[in-house]
């Protein structure tokens, strides 16, 4: 099969995707750090670092740390807040040809309903990634996303407030059963799910005694994650989505073509590259060409036939 | 668009001579359009390299108290500044790094040798400026500071000739200085790499072991003291630990005189994707801080803008 006969294009939550991979929240700004780099337009999606209602500083520094096969992050979520994002990066993101999904986490409820109802407005946006999963702020974040009572609550609210945006919910994996919460944002009204956030996790420095970071943990991401990750999506997809009809955007330390390629065997519908970017920045266009090549030499004319096909 | 004036590209190395015990000297080059970018490169720029694919020396040759840090797998690239640039055509660059060996990231770099290629992207950040009527540059270096200062001194010899240089370099001991010491036996050693950049030095070493013996900001205050430097025609140029720079920006702001440092953060990206390297700055006067960027609006801030850390 030659190249140009293979379709990578996913439908995703009704969203049409011209190739799997995005990039994931955090790691790629608002798009316009990136575009030195490469172009935004051979991506399938975008999705922006989270927005929360009003601004926030983030954590003081060390902010990061390099582990073996990985990084841990604290940064707080630091982002200019609502007004300066519809006042300053809109504009940005209305360039961009590809789908953008804006990232949102918040303290409360109301901030994110705040949040939402008025990006719903905004006819550049594809749709919403709802940060429930953040483990490095003091309030909100992770402690909605690990009580299902609560992903269920959230979910609704939301929902309501993106009218007709596509609604992911972003999971994390700090909880017991992943499809507990999994199946609580999907019978809330969640059009897609993605997973995973880090996984909360600490470096001790040994001369000082201290956590290496501020704020003493920080979120694990990188290929260190990988394997654990490919297993909770897969684990998503069979006990929840493939049933709900419901599209998985699946990540965490995805660097390579083969890495996206397992994420989508194990049932993602498309993939998040994150932390791959920050060591090459044109790394999710890279992986584009590579999922190509892998269909061509497995004949897979469109990779829909590839999602969750794990034997 | 805009062309950019930042690449990621591959590099030749044309040399890496080790320096006394733990430093060395990387020299690269450059082509092409990677050479173009770094034409109007300023002092105190970076670029950030890849090598988690540089091999590790042989064991042999990793002192104890490397050996438990050589085992880790890196991922993220590391800035480095230049301690010198030169474009000797349009079409080619050769940019020289001075580094000391202190983690897995920099034991990997002693292996490059004359004819490997390596991944860099840069240059990044804004550099050293030099505001009008500045008659006298005070170059004020602490450790692995000094490169950048040095890439400073030849930048206003060639650019600003009128400008006379002062540069005080400071080390724990005489084996720290990754430079060329000149004059000890007079009691007034020289730095050969300054002077010729056009600098004139003064060494102060912690144990006494070469110059001045004490802090550098001792050396630099009794300087001052000696010789009144008109505050509107002078600068300060600083680069080095952080509690170095603090003492630095408070002499300047007792002296009046206008002083730009060079500030370091963990980073993992270098493009202002991750949010890593907060410098925390004051804004509008009062009490309010936000965080800037270390990558993109830095790494050279004015001092009296830096909140600076204390730990």
């Amino acid at each position: 099969m030659s190249a140009d006969k293979v379709d990578i294009n996913v439908d995703f939550a009704g969203i049409r995707l011209e190739n799997p991979v995005v990039t994931a929240s955090g790691t790629c700004g608002y798009a316009d750090e990136l575009a030195d780099f490469m172009d935004i337009g051979e991506l399938g999606g975008f999705i922006t670092k989270s927005i929360t209602l009003n601004p926030r500083k983030g954590n003081p520094t060390p902010r990061i740390v390099e582990t073996d096969a990985g990084m841990l992050n604290a940064i707080g979520l630091a982002n200019i807040g609502l007004e300066k994002f519809i006042e300053e990066k809109l504009p940005i993101i209305e360039n961009l040809s590809v789908p953008v999904f804006v990232n949102v986490a918040g303290e409360s409820i109301n901030d994110y309903v705040a949040v939402v109802e008025r990006l719903a407005g905004e006819d550049v946006i594809s749709g919403i990634e709802l940060n429930i999963s953040c483990p490095n702020v003091k309030a909100g974040g992770i402690t909605f996303g690990t009580d299902p009572k609560q992903v269920e609550k959230i979910t609704k609210a939301v929902k309501k407030a993106a009218g007709a945006k596509t609604l992911i919910v972003k999971l994390t994996p700090a909880v017991t059963d992943i499809a507990v919460t999994a199946r609580a944002a999907v019978e809330a009204g969640a059009d897609a799910l993605s997973l995973v956030n880090t996984f909360t996790a600490m470096v001790i420095d040994i001369e000082s005694q201290r956590p290496f970071l501020a704020n003493r943990t920080g979120g694990l991401s990188g290929p260190a994650i990988k394997p654990i990750a490919v297993y909770l999506v897969n684990k998503v997809y069979s006990e929840v989505a493939k049933r709900a009809g419901v599209p998985i955007l699946g990540g965490g330390g995805i660097r390579t073509a083969a890495d996206a390629i397992e994420f989508i065997i194990g049932g993602a519908t498309a993939v998040a590259v994150g932390t791959a970017t920050f060591i090459e920045p044109d790394a999710a266009v890279r992986i584009v060409e590579g999922i190509k090549e892998y269909c061509v030499r497995k004949n897979v004319s469109n990779i829909k036939d590839l999602t969750g096909k794990l034997k | 668009m805009v062309e950019s004036t930042k690449k990621a590209c591959i590099a030749t190395v044309i040399d890496n001579d080790a320096i006394k015990r733990r430093f060395g000297r990387l020299t690269i080059q450059l082509e092409g359009e990677a050479a173009r970018c770094f034409e109007q490169v300023k002092p105190g720029q970076f670029a950030q390299i890849r090598l988690s694919e540089a091999a590790l020396p042989h064991p042999d040759h990793i002192t104890n108290d490397l050996a438990d840090i050589a085992c880790r797998q890196i991922i993220l690239r590391r800035p480095f500044s230049f301690c010198n640039v030169t474009v000797d055509s349009p079409t080619r660059a050769r940019v020289e790094i001075l580094y000391c060996v202190l983690g897995p990231g920099t034991l990997r770099m002693t292996t490059l040798s004359k004819g490997d290629k390596i991944s860099i992207i840069g240059p990044l950040g804004n550099g050293f400026s030099v505001p009008a009527g500045k008659k006298l540059a005070l170059l004020v270096a602490g450790g692995m500071g000094a490169p950048p200062l040095q890439h400073m001194a030849a930048y206003l010899k060639a650019d600003f000739p009128k400008v006379r240089t002062f540069a005080f370099v400071g080390a724990k001991t005489l084996g720290d200085l990754p430079f060329t010491v000149e004059g000890l036996e007079s009691g007034k050693p020289v730095i050969t790499e300054f002077a010729k950049a056009g600098a004139e030095s003064h060494i102060a070493t912690d144990d006494g072991s070469a110059g001045f013996r004490g802090f550098v900001t001792e050396c630099l205050t009794d300087w001052l003291k000696a010789n009144k430097p008109a505050p509107d025609e002078t600068i300060i140029y600083s680069c080095g630990p952080e509690p170095m720079l603090a003492e630095v920006a408070r002499l300047a702001a007792q002296y009046e005189i206008d002083c730009q440092v060079s500030m370091e953060r963990m980073m993992a990206c270098g493009i202002g994707l991750c949010q890593s390297c907060a410098v925390e700055c004051k804004v509008g006067g009062k009490d309010k801080t936000v965080y800037k960027l270390c990558c993109k609006d830095g790494p050279v801030f004015d001092a009296r803008e830096v909140v600076f850390e204390r730990r």
